[in-house]
């Protein structure tokens, strides 16, 4: 009795904290609202409860747009959201699900920390009755959550590499930048690229390094990858920031004539792309994906079910200097 | 009170018993989720051995569409056309995919190429309207997508589905026979099967047989 009461007590401590953090960070939502002359629908957004967004940071773009696009869906449907930042801590993950959980938010959307180290986490909440949307990345179990939602990772990179291919002509000596081991999808993606590049005998790998999706980690990689294979022609990347760095490390080295391909469809590679520098990125549509994660929260919230299986693929569309114009942020126009 | 369900308890266990015999697991356990990735290759091998030639094949011989008729098809009504005879990839945004067979052609051939490719001319006007692939590099899951018995959920993941895909164009791909020489000008004849989002959308074929008509 007196632990139930002790407990109940701790978790209205936190709730409190975490809706005063909600109260603020609707405030400045507000505000905003406010200023570009906009209408808060606060009222009707608390009708429905929160909806916690948590992802990796949103240095990158890529998973700014997820929170962004989870967000608006959010709103648009009644629910206020409470956007959190895991910084690929599966430790700090499990501790924002501890606040979410506390929170009683109604549904909890997820970009993970980690395949296997986030299964944890999202049972913890499954068991507290909080139902979980994962988007971007899978997670090594299934039955926890209730949607994994995630970019056909192996179709793009194949759709990268066939590119790549054509652009190096089926043949010549090239390197790969390989993404953070923890992330499933830097394996996807590599075995997506080897898959494709493995069937042309003429193309030749010279150099395999991680840069852990890092632009800095890139350029310095490029950097001493090109002083030790000089005869490179192309550099295949696992991701869009990567693909920066490399490409800037290409360019100190007056090496523009280095093909450089990358993976997300950011809008920095997209105007790399119309400038002639990277020729071509693969679409993930990460904008799209984190609203109807956020559809699917809501459809279950409202029915006890999605109607959809747990696994769900989106495909990824192939970027190059055809259609870079048509591409904002991590979204494709029609 | 005890003793009748134990009674029947020993009955029920000694009659099903011999049914519980996990007969099944050893002989269906081709696209199981539970091996992990070090298996894919045999597992794959495994599930080819007992449906591309005794499935796959029919299953596109027997739903391929003249390509005339699709096409009229495609262009009235996409939805209605894929409904009928098309079938859908796994996810959001997948592709439609379809058999068909004809004739036509050659108008341009990339022999070069390891992933080699005939662009035909199938209804006469002098212009290529589709391309066959023609390995050894071949393109695409539009087979694997095609048969409605393979299904992603079967599948550990997206690599263990990816590679049935691949090892599916591998097969086609090795029982396919390229007619020697330069083959612009020359009439093909094919059954296969292809994708497309949009219904102008370009047709690239997966060729599961083809010949040269004399």
């Amino acid at each position: 009795m007196l632990f139930i009461t002790k407990s109940r007590v701790e978790s209205t401590a936190t709730e409190r904290e975490d809706i005063m953090k909600l109260t603020r960070r609707l405030m400045v939502g507000g505000f905003i609202a406010a200023v570009s002359g906009i209408m808060p629908t606060f009222t009707l957004a608390q009708d429905n409860g929160t909806i916690a967004i948590i992802t990796p940071s949103h240095d990158n773009p890529f998973f700014k747009a997820e929170a962004d696009g989870a967000a608006a869906k959010a709103q648009e449907l009644g629910y206020a959201s409470m956007i959190l930042v895991h910084d690929d801590d599966a430790n700090k993950q499990s501790e924002l699900f501890d606040s979410a959980i506390a929170a009683g938010v109604k549904a909890i959307i997820l970009d993970n920390a980690g395949a296997d180290a986030s299964v944890a986490a999202v049972q913890k909440a499954k068991d507290a009755g909080i139902p979980s949307f994962l988007i971007d990345r899978e997670i090594t179990s299934t039955g926890v959550a209730v949607s994994q939602i995630v970019s056909n990772n192996y179709q793009g990179a194949q759709l990268g590499a066939e590119e790549f291919v054509k652009l190096m002509g089926e043949t010549g000596e090239y390197a790969e930048l390989l993404g953070k081991e923890s992330d499933t999808n830097a394996g996807i993606r590599s075995s997506g690229y080897n898959d494709v590049i493995s069937q042309y005998p003429d193309m030749k790998k010279v150099a395999q390094q991680t840069a852990n999706w890092s632009q800095t980690e890139a350029y310095t990689v490029m950097e001493s990858m090109l002083q030790a294979n000089p005869g490179i022609k192309g550099v295949i990347s696992g991701n869009d920031t990567m693909a920066m760095g490399a490409w800037a490390a290409l360019e100190a080295a007056g090496r523009t004539d280095v093909i450089v391909v990358g993976f997300d469809g950011s809008n920095d590679v997209r105007d790399s792309i119309q400038k002639g520098g990277i020729k071509a990125t693969v679409l993930q549509p990460a904008y799209n994906q984190a609203q109807q994660a956020v559809v699917q929260a809501d459809q279950f919230i409202k029915t006890g079910s999605t109607g959809l299986d747990e696994k769900q693929l989106m495909d990824c569309v192939l970027i190059n200097a055809d259609n870079a114009a048509k591409l904002e942020t991590f979204a494709l126009a029609e | 009170m005890n003793r009748i369900p134990l009674a029947l308890l020993a009955v029920l266990l000694t009659a099903t018993l011999p049914a519980c015999k996990i007969v099944k697991t050893d002989a269906g356990g081709t696209a199981a989720n539970s091996a992990g990735e070090a298996g894919d290759d045999a597992r794959i091998a495994t599930l080819l051995d007992q449906t591309f030639a005794t499935q796959l094949l029919p299953h596109v011989a027997e739903r391929a569409l003249p390509v005339a008729d699709l096409r009229a098809q495609i262009a009235a009504d996409l939805p209605a056309a894929a409904a009928s005879h098309g079938h859908r990839g796994a996810g959001d945004g997948a592709a439609w995919n379809f058999a068909i067979r004809g004739e036509g052609r050659v108008t341009e051939a990339n022999l070069e190429s390891r992933a080699r490719t005939a662009k035909l001319d199938t209804d006469g006007d002098g212009t290529a309207d589709l391309t066959l692939q023609l390995g050894p590099v071949i393109k695409g899951t539009a087979l694997r997508d095609f048969a409605p018995f393979y299904n992603f959920n079967d599948f550990r993941d997206q690599i263990e589905f990816a590679k049935l895909g691949r090892a599916i164009n591998d097969r086609v791909s090795a029982g396919l026979t390229v007619p020697d020489g330069d083959l612009t000008g020359k009439t093909l004849r094919f059954t296969g099967a292809f994708d497309i989002k949009k219904p102008a959308d370009p047709w690239l074929v997966t060729v599961t047989a083809l010949e040269l008509v004399p």
